[in-house]
């Protein structure tokens, strides 16, 4: 009982808060949760607070599905939680940050690739 | 397919410490390439990206303040806790009075109980005092009277006299209660 105490009253020296995903789920099927924790825990150990979850993988009707709890993200941020990258994406996606520059940059690529592709595929069958 | 499955992953099974494999010899490893006007155009959207969120992190800073001093401070203001307030103030105030008619009694007390033990130590000094004058007093009056009896050198002639003229006899027992015994021959 004694080391279970031990190892869950764990004090770091720095360390911040940060607002990642959590990855849970089993073999071939990945299930995110949006997470306050500190920098120094383990990407799945003891969180402050869980702020939401996302499953990357396409629903039925095609969606990804996310939720927030965006009165608790406001409260972590004003108290000064760095975000990840992926959770910046995300939230850039969802309206509640504004768009992640390479969000943005990834699309415009997505397109030029696109239309490189497409003119690859007129010019050799216009001959 | 170029791949086959394995039964051990690859990845993570070399240590730091293994060589290279001798496929790997001639790799060269270069970074990506940039695409300058790009780069520019990214930089320049991350700045402002930057700059957004700075912005919004500074507000929700300032509600979170906001609502912490509104919790800390709004609460003064319900009438309850006003009038929980009053009433143990005027509770502590009750107290305060009690408290110093005890000890102002206690005082009193004290202070009488001083002065009587002041004044009976000065009645029991006095008392000595004259007690001792008293004593002083009679020693001298028996000294004066005493003094009417003493042998000076005019009475010095008159004293051989009488005492030539009046023998005494000491010479005669005492038992023990002090009373002379009269069975004695005189000599």
């Amino acid at each position: 009982a004694l080391f279970t105490g031990s190892r869950l009253l764990k004090g770091y020296r720095g360390g911040h808060v940060v607002i990642r995903f959590a990855l849970g789920g089993c073999a071939n099927r990945p299930f995110f949760r949006i997470v306050a924790a500190h920098s120094k825990r383990a990407r799945d150990g003891k969180y402050l607070e869980q702020l939401g979850c996302l499953d990357p993988l396409p629903n039925v009707h095609g969606e990804k599905v996310a939720g927030l709890n965006l009165e608790r993200l406001r409260y972590w941020l004003g108290c000064g939680a760095q975000l990840s990258r992926p959770a910046e994406k995300l939230l850039g996606l969802a309206g509640f940050l504004p768009l992640h520059p390479m969000t943005v940059t990834g699309a415009e690529r997505l397109r030029q690739r696109r239309q490189r592709e497409q003119q690859v595929g007129t010019a050799p069958a216009d001959g | 397919p170029g791949w086959f499955p394995r039964v051990v992953p690859a990845r993570g099974r070399k240590s730091r410490h293994d060589p290279p494999a001798k496929s790997k010899a001639g790799r060269l490893k270069l970074p990506p390439p940039v695409d300058p006007e790009e780069l520019l155009v990214v930089l320049e959207r991350y700045r402002q990206h930057r700059l957004v969120l700075g912005a919004l992190r500074a507000e929700f800073r300032a509600e979170v303040l906001q609502k912490k001093r509104e919790e800390r401070l709004g609460r003064e203001d319900s009438a309850e806790l006003l009038e929980e307030h009053r009433r143990l103030m005027a509770w502590n105030d009750e107290e305060n009075a009690r408290q110093r008619a005890r000890r102002s009694e206690r005082l009193r007390k004290e202070a009488e109980e001083e002065k009587r033990r002041k004044l009976e130590v000065m009645e029991k000094q006095a008392k000595k005092m004259e007690a001792f004058m008293k004593e002083k007093e009679k020693e001298v009056l028996q000294l004066q009277e005493e003094a009417k009896s003493f042998i000076t050198p005019e009475n010095l002639d008159a004293r051989i006299e009488e005492c030539l003229d009046n023998p005494r006899n000491y010479n005669f027992a005492i038992d023990k209660d002090g009373r002379v015994v009269k069975r004695t021959v005189l000599s």
